[in-house]
């Protein structure tokens, strides 16, 4: 919205159209200012999902013939194609969008478990083909794109820091400083975006620490012994390490509030709402709310100052509700207020995902231990999670998982006919198996399942996380293979 | 829900994985009344939610194909009776050879394979080429493809299953360990939940990995060993593999599941273990074997990586039958192709219990095979 004709432009093709981005823009950030916040289409009901820093899925998108690429981590660059995907016959005529006409209830378990498919024959054969067509999202990588294998690398280190926020940097710079060798791995593109976009002033690296950015650390492997990133970058090799110490700083997670519509195009987490604010310089909104357990304050007051016209903040246990068709225009909270945006600060929860692979076994949780000698957490991601707020009467057409478009309606089948186990309830209706793997969906359905029943969410052991979601390709997985030995 | 366990039941199965209940709904079906399933984990928690759900009737010996040719015939059966759509598709298998030996291997089973009537063939170039399209020809030697081969979904087979036998009357629990197995003079005659004893005529072990702990309580021995097998999935796309594919020379497995993700799995030389965490070898080859073979799978993400145990019999073929040790403790165990296998197992297996009759294609398979006529040697199995 601010121009600044300083910035070199350059300009990549959304679904045919000429779009203009300022060089460093992501190609999300990019869309956004130019009025485009439908990116992607929910699986099955086809609803519209956008960036929210919550849910990956929402920024899956075909780009130059490679199907799901997340376009909050690609760069817009000249004569980029980009393409809406989930789309039939084309993304500017698209028939499948009519689905969001199909009442919520048509499609539990459905291609999970083709209720409504013919049960032998040819004709379930077609069926089932239609329905790999419907189920698959993407098209497959063009012909011509003949991946090859990306090269590895092994490292052995003194200490892996995982998170490049103020809590790594400051881990990393104390271990380096004792003469260890450090590595540390951050998902951004440089160090601490999150502070600095907040106006916080982070202390720089050590330069004696190697630095892994634009790199997701996914997998613990052989009890913290092994762990494996990769980089964003589908061309960048993954890395194995094999750390004598891991520190995780992996900061929280705000999750999104539990009401009907925080899928929709314009409910922002904290996180991404500052991004787009102070680094981008694009409004999050012209009209946002700011919701959250007690940050939303300060978090309003730097949106403010950033230029963002802040029309409310308050509580998130308040937020009875987010309305909209395709993106966000309005909020009920007591009154119904107008917004075109919702920004989240809480509740904050860490995202369990390296903690339970270096601890949980998997088949019955019990044996989840603690984490190795080896493994300690630093920064935010040591504070513990915070509640979740959850009515016992929640909306049927709640999203609870925007991947598999599993709402509260379908869980509620469940749960009402006493099904109360989140393994089980997570095989019927495959609630947290999209792209997202279970943070922060199956947060909200553990949280969903204690308030319907009454009891504490800490009830229940929650589904197994399991590496690497979605953060290799199989080029760079395959690129590992001549660097780790079977354990013999 | 939490009706207080039954005193007695005519038939306890030990496991409510694809075989405890494959044999439940059998044993339904030939009139049998008062049966208790009793399962430690959760539903699908064991390898019947894990595995990679590929089906098909031919193997390279007589006794296996025997087998496979009456558990396909079976799964195209079920559907219709359970009452419940299990999502069977025969779209095809091909198993896919990369050297002289293994061809000359996969020619050599067709001829058992066409001695029982399974439409099995090679395929020539073309056949290949139309058939698998994205696959990168060069590396193939040699395709040996069954169409009446497939897969079915364990998801939407373990529900089907499920509801048959809940609304059958069959009581199924869940998170329920039985914690001994009770022996009244040559035969077993109970199970033990915690102090609750459950008498029963017959009680069948069909608890995958957990089976040498329930021959340990009966106090009786089980050939075979523990081992974890991992498999992982990939990110859905649309349609680009059609068949069922076996690597018999990379010792991998996969398919495109009717959701989009290419779900399969290879073994790496590690030392056997339980676990059900994953390592990174098995991740690496299998990329590596998907790279290679359909290259345009590499750009793809890899979205979750798994691993899955079973307790396999030592020449990995199953162990059917009532132990020949103790009386009314029966197994079905020893599986690696159990996913598969499970409902000609859940026949052959209620026959024998409900109406005393031993089909003879169970017989090979039975407990004491290996001190009477020696293991089984199966070489189109997917697994060393």
């Amino acid at each position: 919205m601010s121009d600044d004709n300083r910035q070199a432009e350059v300009t990549f093709l959304w679904n045919g159209t000429p779009i203009r981005a300022r060089q460093g823009d992501s190609v999300a950030a990019a869309l956004w200012r130019a009025g485009i916040t439908t990116l992607a289409r929910s699986r099955k009901i086809h609803r519209p999902l956008g960036y929210s820093g919550a849910y990956p899925t929402g920024v899956l998108a075909r780009v130059n013939g490679r199907p799901n690429v997340r376009l909050d981590q690609v760069r817009a660059e000249d004569g980029l194609v980009v393409e809406m995907q989930n789309t039939w016959p084309a993304p500017r005529f698209d028939l499948l969008k009519l689905a969001r006409v199909l009442p919520p209830r048509l499609v539990y378990g459905g291609f999970e478990h083709g209720a409504w498919m013919p049960k032998a024959g040819p004709a379930y054969r077609l069926a089932e083909r239609a329905m790999a067509n419907l189920a698959g999202v993407a098209r497959p990588a063009d012909a011509a794109a003949r991946a090859s294998l990306v090269p590895g690398e092994r490292m052995a280190v003194d200490c892996l820091v995982v998170g490049g926020g103020p809590a790594g940097i400051s881990e990393a710079n104390r271990r380096a400083g004792l003469g260890e060798t450090v590595a540390l791995v951050t998902r951004g593109d440089r160090l601490a975006r999150f502070a600095s976009a907040a106006g916080i002033v982070v202390e720089p690296l050590d330069p004696k620490v190697r630095l892994f950015a634009g790199m997701e650390l996914f997998g613990v492997y052989r009890d913290g012994a092994l762990m494996v990133g990769a980089p964003h970058d589908n061309r960048r090799g993954a890395v194995a390490f094999d750390p004598r110490a891991a520190v995780l700083a992996t900061g929280r997670r705000s999750i999104p509030p539990l009401v009907r519509g925080s899928e929709l195009p314009g409910v922002l987490d904290a996180h991404s709402a500052l991004q787009l604010a102070a680094v981008h310089r694009v409004m999050p909104g012209r009209r946002v709310a700011v919701v959250g357990t007690g940050a939303e304050k300060g978090l309003a007051d730097r949106l403010v100052s950033l230029g963002v016209d802040v029309v409310h903040r308050g509580p998130v246990g308040e937020l009875e509700e987010i309305r909209g068709r395709s993106r966000v225009t309005a909020i009920r909270a007591g009154a119904e207020i107008r917004c075109d945006a919702v920004v989240h600060a809480g509740p904050w929860r860490i995202d369990p995902s390296l903690g339970f692979q270096a601890s949980g076994e998997g088949m019955f949780q019990m044996l989840a231990r603690p984490l190795p000698d080896t493994m300690s957490v630093a920064g935010a991601a040591a504070l513990g999670d915070e509640r979740i707020h959850a009515r016992r009467h929640l909306h049927p057409g709640t999203l609870i998982c925007p991947c598999m478009d599993v709402t509260a309606g379908e869980l509620y089948c469940h749960i009402d006919e006493g099904e109360t186990d989140p393994e089980v309830l997570k095989r019927l209706t495959s609630c947290g198996m999209g792209t997202c793997q279970g943070f922060p969906c199956w947060e909200h359905m553990l949280a969903l399942l204690a308030a319907r029943i009454g009891v504490e969410p800490e009830a229940f052991a929650r589904p197994t996380h399991r590496p690497p979601r979605r953060s290799i390709t199989v080029a760079q997985a395959a690129g590992l293979a001549a660097l780790v030995e079977p354990d013999r | 829900m939490n009706k207080p366990l039954p005193k007695r039941a005519s038939v306890v199965i030990v496991g409510g994985g694809i075989q405890g209940l494959s044999l439940a709904f059998n044993l339904v079906e030939q009139g049998q009344r008062d049966i208790l399933v009793l399962d430690a984990g959760y539903w699908q928690g064991g390898a019947s939610g894990r595995n990679g759900t590929l089906i098909r009737p031919g193997f390279s010996s007589m006794a296996w194909t025997e087998l496979f040719v009456l558990t396909v015939n079976e799964w195209r059966t079920w559907s219709k009776r359970l009452g419940e759509n299990v999502m069977f598709t025969q779209r095809g298998y091909s198993v896919i050879s990369e050297t002289e030996k293994s061809e000359a291997m996969l020619i050599e089973g067709l001829k058992v394979q066409k001695s029982l009537g399974v439409d099995s063939r090679m395929l020539s170039r073309r056949e290949i080429e139309d058939l698998l399209p994205a696959i990168d020809k060069s590396r193939v030697r040699a395709v040996q493809h069954q169409p009446e081969g497939g897969v079915a979904p364990h998801h939407a087979v373990m529900k089907g299953l499920l509801a048959f036998c809940r609304r059958s009357g069959v009581d199924v629990r869940y998170r329920t360990a039985i914690g001994g197995v009770e022996r009244t003079g040559p035969r077993a005659s109970a199970v033990l939940v915690g102090d609750h004893r459950i008498e029963a005529d017959c009680i069948v072990a069909c608890a995958g990995p957990n089976n040498p702990e329930i021959a340990a309580m009966a106090a009786v021995p089980l050939n075979g060993f523990g081992m974890r097998i991992e498999a992982m999935a990939l990110e859905p796309t649309r349609p680009l593999i059609k068949p069922a594919i076996a690597l018999i020379d990379s010792l991998a497995y996969f398919h495109q599941t009717a959701r989009g993700e290419v779900v399969g799995g290879t073994e790496v030389p590690e030392t056997p273990r339980m676990s059900l965490k994953v390592d990174v070898p098995v991740m690496a080859q299998m990329a590596k074997v998907y790279l290679d073979m359909f290259p345009q799978l590499g750009e793809v993400r890899i979205l979750r990586h798994w691993a899955g145990q079973f307790h396999a019999s030592s020449d990995y073929a199953p162990l059917l039958g009532e132990h020949p040790e103790l009386k009314d403790l029966w197994f079905s165990a020893g599986w690696s192709y159990g996913f598969a296998g499970a409902p000609a197992a859940g026949k052959l297996l209620a026959e024998a219990i409900a109406k005393g009759r031993i089909d003879r294609r169970m017989k090979p398979f039975a407990l004491d095979r290996f001190e009477k006529t020696g293991p089984i040697a199966e070489g189109g199995i997917v697994l060393a």
